[in-house]
């Protein structure tokens, strides 16, 4: 029992890793990745059928939510898991990717890769913008503005004519066609495809600042902010560095989102959207990317996949948050231990 | 229970979950499915549920008829939300036994679904979807060829919101309060098309007010500037919850003047909403007829066999998924059940809806000529229908 | 911009900002009770508020029979009905705010797990108790009848105080000043302070931590269930998503007056709601609720801690 209690799958899975030389390593990170590029086929086989999702089409939730979901928890665990920067507003720099997407795509000649990084920037910049004066305030401040600024982001598509207003814009244009394959609503394969590239990009940089200054500046705020600024991080520099990363991958999220859906609309950027991204944060394990892979895999692909039971979908998705949370408060593959702060010390 | 048992139990529940989907899946025979899509839940649950009540029943006088083809009918909940509807239209399209879809039954969920439908190929009749820009061939949002809809849209409605609200008032100030939402906003919806109908007419405004959809109980300021500015005519493009809000804050600090509004009021749960004394005398336009005056004897039995309900007062749109139901059926009658084939049908026949009028559309999917826009008033707590507005 | 609306009714913007700020004043202790002693903000307090609402319009639909074309009542009658409602939406509050810590909040303090985990948790719960009322009422509004005859009490000039905002100011009033004399006089008040300010010296102290905690919700619970009666007084109305909005309001006056101190909410919430009702006068309602995130903004900005806060410790994630 006591084994059982202790267990951590993600400890486990590191020394099975650290035991592997390199050869091992890449076969199976190509294995890994050969099955996830399978997946939109998987709804095909009769054997892998189970993973059909009634009513939504299984290649349309694979890319939204389940592809979509992972990058953008993958994006804000970078904000809350390694900085320990609470942000409830996260949908806010996803709506600025979406919404520059569907404004450029409808009114200039760019195509949407050349959009993608007009986006991000943007995300990025106002990420900088909203992180400059309310990155000083702590906990629950910082919570609190956030979540504002995702409603006046909402709120303002709704309100300004260039946004469309409640009915948002339409004829938002498909990428072109990269090496021969076709991006619409026919091929939706694609975009699965673009957003696992985008994943596996997200993961590499996101392995190469944890070991490097970025990362242990990070952790030294997210562990105690007075402590690390002592010591001379200069916190609010890599807090607003942690800010917009997190930023650039929700803005890229939404490019491909609107580019994927053809329409952007305000009631597609709701608060219930941040909460569900940290949850799947959360959920997971926070500050591990395994674990939040995993989060967001199942609080993406869960509602959908019991859909069939309609009303009561989301009562079922409550219920799962509340106990799995009190079952494994860590998520469901934590951090390393050693990483951990001490149990009692982080009640506070 | 121990942490074992409880192990043992997740494994189970999640096996259970997979079974049991599979089987939902294994079922998926050659059939024709018919979708109705619209909110079945979320806040605006009741108007799904209210238009589920017409498609039931014209399937079951099609179903008593002993058709030689038989048609699944399925609903799928968009939640009156485009998110939603982006999610479950591709999943639509991809089930090859669709021939059709009565809805979407939103304008915003409509846009959100086209990229779907379109290329799918699937025709669309919507009972509800009034937002003009749904069959505007200009507009990036339209659904052409494949979209339909068996109602006037906003443009006609708010020509004659604005005519049944001026109805009898000897020098018109106007104030026109929108609630934001996909349908009643001031950008491209009633709204809108109701601020252009009164600056055509050179009628007075005193003010305006935009308060979101699902506010207006709090917005304890709102009924004060109105009285303030004199109005005696307050025109509201939103749903029946707000509206209901609004005319009970407006009553009680003291207004006399007119309430108008538009279909997004019809609904028996403004009167709750509102309170039955300060919702007496609201008008309301709407392109619907109730069904209980449209339908024939026979039509309200299948009613009752088909929903269980004595008597369909009260339910919105119930005529128009009726009609929209029927005109499907018609063209399946006629042994077409592909999906191509029902859209050469739809665009080209002339069906007949539940009170004997004459249904068919334009290139772009309009009844031609617009369909009529009803004139109702509140009177002793009930919605009464005064014909259509002249 | 619309000036001359507020020029032209200032007095009557503002007694609306005050009366709608006082339910946001006990909406709000249910946030900063909690947070007070236990650094979390809880999720589910709108849900706690949408329970109350329900509570109070099904005691008087249902027990006392009273439908949507009832007239209104008065006398004795009057006052034991609205004392009905209001205790049935106190207790239904205070009972599921007890509840939820216990469902929420209960095992993982024990284990002394992150912040975080609680916040999930407590949002699940929301989402629970919101999807239930969904579920129960099929998405519709539920009216409350009308009970109460409302008239014009006084004018003093051009504003009329109507008798059920005279209602709203002067009984949430009491309340506040009955919870704010509650925690600094009694026993377990002292010992709610206690807790807040250190809970590993307090139960070193001998405080019993569950009991207190669990006596925090409730008392929470409880004002967030009279704002439940007096928002139905009011505005009549409720439905299964009706906390949301408000739980942002008032979430926004606890923090706008430094969340955790009593008094703070207090001002907090009468600030927001006159702020919120200028905001919509002067910029139009539908810029109201960036006005007052941004507002707050500037106030953290410049206020780092609230208008009324105490320092906060450090806290971490």
């Amino acid at each position: 029992m006591a084994i059982l209690k202790n267990f951590n799958l993600r400890d486990k899975g590191a020394e099975i890793w650290e035991g592997w030389n390199r050869s091992k390593r890449t076969t199976f990170v190509f294995a890994v990745v050969g099955v996830v590029i399978l997946l939109p086929f998987a709804g095909d086989f009769s054997i892998t059928s189970f993973l059909n999702t009634p009513t939504a089409s299984y290649q349309a939730v694979l890319v939204y939510p389940v592809g979509m979901y992972i990058l953008m928890a993958l994006g804000l665990n970078i904000v809350v898991g390694k900085s320990g920067l609470l942000d409830l507003g996260y949908v806010a720099f996803f709506a600025i990717g979406a919404y520059s997407a569907a404004i450029l795509g409808t009114r200039t000649n760019l195509n949407i890769w050349e959009i993608l990084p007009i986006g991000m920037g943007l995300a990025m910049l106002s990420g900088v913008l909203l992180g400059l004066p309310t990155l000083r305030l702590r906990g629950d401040y910082l919570a609190i503005v956030t979540l504002g600024f995702g409603e006046i982001v909402r709120i303002s598509a709704i309100n300004v004519q260039s946004t469309g207003g409640p009915n948002g814009i339409g004829g938002v244009p498909n990428p072109p066609a990269v090496l021969g394959m076709k991006f619409d609503i026919n091929n939706l394969k694609g975009f699965f495809w673009i957003v696992v590239v985008m994943i596996l990009l997200v993961i590499w940089m996101i392995r190469r600042f944890t070991s490097r200054r970025p990362g242990r500046a990070w952790e030294a705020i997210r562990q105690d902010e007075d402590v690390a600024m002592l010591m001379g991080v200069p916190v609010l520099r890599y807090k607003i560095w942690s800010f917009s990363i997190g930023a650039a991958v929700g803005g890229a999220a939404g490019v491909i989102f609107a580019s994927k859906s053809m329409f952007v609309a305000p009631d597609m950027f709701t608060f219930n959207v941040s909460v569900l991204i940290l949850s799947c944060v959360v959920f997971g394990g926070m500050g591990n990317i395994w674990g939040v892979i995993l989060g967001a895999t199942i609080l993406a692909y869960l509602p959908e996949r019991i859909r069939f039971i309609s009303t009561a979908r989301q009562l079922v998705f409550g219920l799962a948050l509340v106990i799995i949370m009190n079952v494994r408060p860590d998520g469901l593959l934590p951090r390393k231990k050693r990483e951990k702060i001490t149990a009692k010390g982080a009640t506070k | 229970m121990n942490k074992n048992s409880k192990r043992v139990l997740g494994v189970v529940a999640a096996a259970s979950l997979v079974l049991g989907v599979a089987a939902t899946n294994a079922q998926a025979a050659k059939t024709i499915t018919l979708v109705y899509q619209g909110p079945m839940t979320g806040p605006d649950g009741q108007t799904g549920t209210d238009e589920y009540y017409g498609v039931l029943t014209a399937i079951q006088i099609y179903k008593d008829s002993n058709p030689a083809v038989k048609v699944n009918i399925k609903s799928a909940d968009d939640q009156g939300e485009s998110a939603n509807a982006g999610q479950i239209a591709p999943g639509i399209a991809s089930d090859k036994s669709v021939v059709g879809i009565i809805g979407p039954a939103f304008s915003g969920p409509s846009v959100a679904s086209f990229p779907s439908y379109k290329p799918a190929g699937i025709p669309m009749i919507s009972p509800s979807a009034t937002n003009p820009s749904l069959t505007d061939p200009k507009s990036p949002k339209n659904g052409f060829p494949f979209f339909h809809r068996v109602l006037a849209t906003d443009v006609l409605q708010s020509d004659k919101l604005v005519t049944l609200a001026t109805r009898g008032v000897a020098s018109p100030k106007i104030y026109v309060v929108d609630d934001m939402s996909g349908y009643g906003n001031k950008t491209d919806g009633l709204g809108a098309l109701v601020d252009a109908v009164i600056a055509k007419r050179k009628l007075t405004v005193v003010g305006s007010s935009s308060i979101a959809k699902g506010t207006m109980a709090q917005s304890t300021g709102a009924a004060g500037t109105i009285i303030s500015k004199g109005a005696n005519i307050v025109i509201y493009s939103g749903y029946y919850s707000d509206a209901g809000a609004l005319i009970k804050a407006l009553r009680d600090a003291g207004y006399k003047g007119v309430f108008a509004s538009g279909d997004g009021t019809l609904s028996g749960d403004f009167i709750p909403a509102a309170g039955k004394a300060a919702a007496e005398d609201a008008r309301i336009t709407a392109p619907s007829l109730p069904f209980e005056l449209a339908a024939t004897p026979a039509q309200l039995a299948a009613f009752t066999k088909a929903t269980g309900l004595k008597s369909p007062v009260g339910h919105t749109y119930l005529t128009e998924a009726f009609n929209a139901t029927n005109i499907f059926l018609d063209c399946i009658k006629q042994g077409k059940t592909s999906r191509a084939g029902i859209q050469a049908c739809i665009s080209t026949g002339t069906f007949t809806g539940a009170a004997g009028t004459k249904i068919s559309f334009t290139r772009y999917g309009e009844m031609p000529g617009g369909a009529p826009v009803g004139d109702f008033t509140i009177k002793n707590g009930a919605i009464v229908y005064n014909g259509a507005v002249k | 911009m619309n000036f001359s609306a507020v020029t032209g009714q200032f007095w009557s913007l503002l007694l609306a900002g005050v009366a709608i700020g006082f339910i946001y004043v006990l909406i709000s202790l249910g946030y900063t009770m909690v947070y007070g002693v236990l650094r979390l903000i809880n999720f589910a307090n709108s849900e706690i508020f949408m329970v109350g609402t329900f509570a109070s319009i099904i005691v008087s639909r249902t027990f006392f029979g009273y439908g949507d074309s009832s007239d209104t009542i008065h006398g004795f009658k009057l006052y034991y009905t609205l004392a009905a409602c209001l205790v049935a939406a106190m207790l239904m509050s205070g009972v599921t705010a007890v509840l939820v810590e216990l469902v929420a909040y209960r095992r993982l303090r024990a284990k002394g797990t992150n912040r975080l985990a609680s916040l999930i948790s407590a949002i699940g719960t929301s989402i629970v108790l919101s999807e239930g009322a969904r579920i129960l009422t099929q998405s519709r509004p539920l009216a409350s009848p009308r009970l109460l005859n409302k008239f014009f009490v006084f004018n003093i000039g051009t504003v009329g105080f109507r008798i059920d905002i005279i209602i709203v100011i002067v009984f949430a009033a009491a309340l506040f000043f009955a919870v704010d004399r509650f925690v600094n006089k009694t026993l377990l008040g002292k010992a709610i302070r206690a807790v807040s300010m250190s809970e590993d010296t307090s139960r070193l102290m001998g405080i019993n931590l569950n009991r207190v905690i669990s006596a925090t919700f409730f008392i929470g619970g409880l004002m967030t269930g009279a704002a439940a009666f007096l928002y139905d007084l009011v505005f009549e109305n409720t439905r299964f998503n009706i906390g949301f909005n408000l739980g942002l309001a008032a979430f926004t006056a606890a923090v706008l007056g430094g969340i955790g101190n009593l008094r703070g909410a207090f001002f907090g919430g009468i600030t927001l709601g006159i702020i919120e009702v200028f905001a919509a006068a002067i910029f139009g309602a539908q810029w109201q609720a960036v006005t007052v995130f941004v507002v707050l903004v500037l106030v953290l900005l410049f206020k780092p801690n609230g208008l009324f806060g105490e320092a906060i410790q450090q806290s971490r994630v």
